[in-house]
């Protein structure tokens, strides 16, 4: 009975440290942008460039993390100068996101008196699945995408929806030790 | 042969005669309100309210005709002082069209192309105790939330009717159809 049990145990550890150590999920905030999330993993900040036949060309910016063959992805595009159009803006960003893809998932969503979209597609070429979710605030698109790689291969992973409904539009509603994210540029 | 002949054509104008007959689809447009639209039998103008979180209460322009137990609705409310949060009033009447009823369909609806294209959605639900299915189509453009409704009611028969989403269909923000019908605006306080 000992031996049975120290060989089960022995297993047990081996088997905890050859899985791979997922990364623990973090909070973040940004004051100046107005909307706080959650993400595992390491934090990259990069500029993108988004267009739409209605917004234009414009600056993005990207918040990027990466953990275990999933992307997660905050989009931020200044749109103020044309505010007064957010509701096309907004519809704009999300035709296009699913425009001649395999649409999963195409629900409204609603909370903090915001109202956006979640979507969910199949990418092209077996390359993936992602969720996002959209809305409009403070004159900017805010998406939150989450994509499970075919690395991965758990296309239903619990993980994208737990990050597209991590995002607030309200300080009060973030954790107390959320990480300020770096300033947007000017 | 003759009279067989003659017994059928009797009964068929007996029969057209008691068949009520389906009045024929107009194009309207209201220049004030910057929109144009197709409906049949004679659409009328009245002011309504609306009321919601976000947008709070407010007076309606509303364009309606009922024709063959269909009831065709355009509802227009003005928000020239919050344009920028057209975005979330689109939304809010979205939520507030499909909630407590059954929802069957909910897709793009944009109409226009290119950089003219107003995006929009178009939802098809049945309405709770069995009172009809509506086809709504939303959108807000140029300061005001335009919602389009078309409600089979159960006394039609066919709640799979095209006559719903010919009417959503047929809206467009800029140009009107050749000899459309122009509706003027009633005015709100």
């Amino acid at each position: 009975m000992r031996f049975s049990g120290s060989v089960l145990l022995t297993a047990a550890v081996l088997a905890a440290t050859t899985a791979p150590a997922q990364a623990a999920w973090r909070g973040y905030i940004s004051h100046p942008l107005g909307f706080a999330f959650a993400a595992p993993g390491e934090l990259k900040v990069e500029k993108g460039t988004y267009s739409g036949p209605v917004a234009g060309t414009h600056a993005s910016l990207i918040y990027r993390f990466l953990d275990d063959n999933i992307e997660y992805k905050v989009m931020v595009v200044d749109v103020n100068a044309q505010a007064n159009q957010s509701a096309n803006l907004l519809g704009e960003a999300e035709f296009q996101f699913q425009n001649q893809k395999k649409l999963l998932v195409d629900t409204i969503d609603r909370f903090d008196r915001q109202y956006g979209r979640k979507l969910t597609i199949d990418l092209p070429n077996n390359g993936g699945r992602t969720t996002a979710a959209f809305y409009f605030v403070d004159g900017r698109i805010v998406s939150l995408q989450a994509t499970v790689l075919p690395a991965n291969g758990d296309y239903d992973s619990p993980e994208m929806g737990r990050f597209v409904d991590s995002i607030t539009f309200s300080p009060e509603h973030a954790p107390d030790d959320a990480t300020e994210l770096p300033a947007p540029p000017k | 042969m003759s009279r067989i002949i003659l017994a059928a054509l009797t009964g068929a104008a007996i029969f057209m005669s008691t068949v009520p007959a389906l009045a024929e689809w107009k194009s309207y447009v209201s220049k004030d309100l910057g929109v144009s639209f197709m409906a049949p039998g004679e659409v009328k103008a009245s002011i309504g309210t609306f009321r919601g979180d976000v947008a709070g209460p407010r007076q309606t322009i509303v364009f309606r005709a009922t024709e063959d137990n269909i009831e065709y609705r355009v509802t227009v409310l003005s928000f020239r002082q919050a344009q920028a949060h057209g975005a979330i009033l689109l939304g809010e009447r979205e939520f507030m069209f499909r909630q407590r009823n059954t929802v069957l369909s909910d897709t793009f609806s944009n109409v226009g192309t290119g950089k003219d294209t107003i995006y929009g959605r178009k939802t098809v639900i049945d309405l709770a105790m069995n009172k009809g299915r509506s086809t709504g189509a939303f959108y807000f453009t140029n300061g005001k939330l335009y919602t389009f409704e078309a409600t089979v009611l159960p006394a039609h028969g066919n709640l799979t009717s095209p006559d719903p989403g010919r009417f959503v269909d047929s809206v467009k923000f800029t140009g009107a159809a050749p000899g459309a019908i122009e509706l003027r605006a009633p005015k709100v306080e």
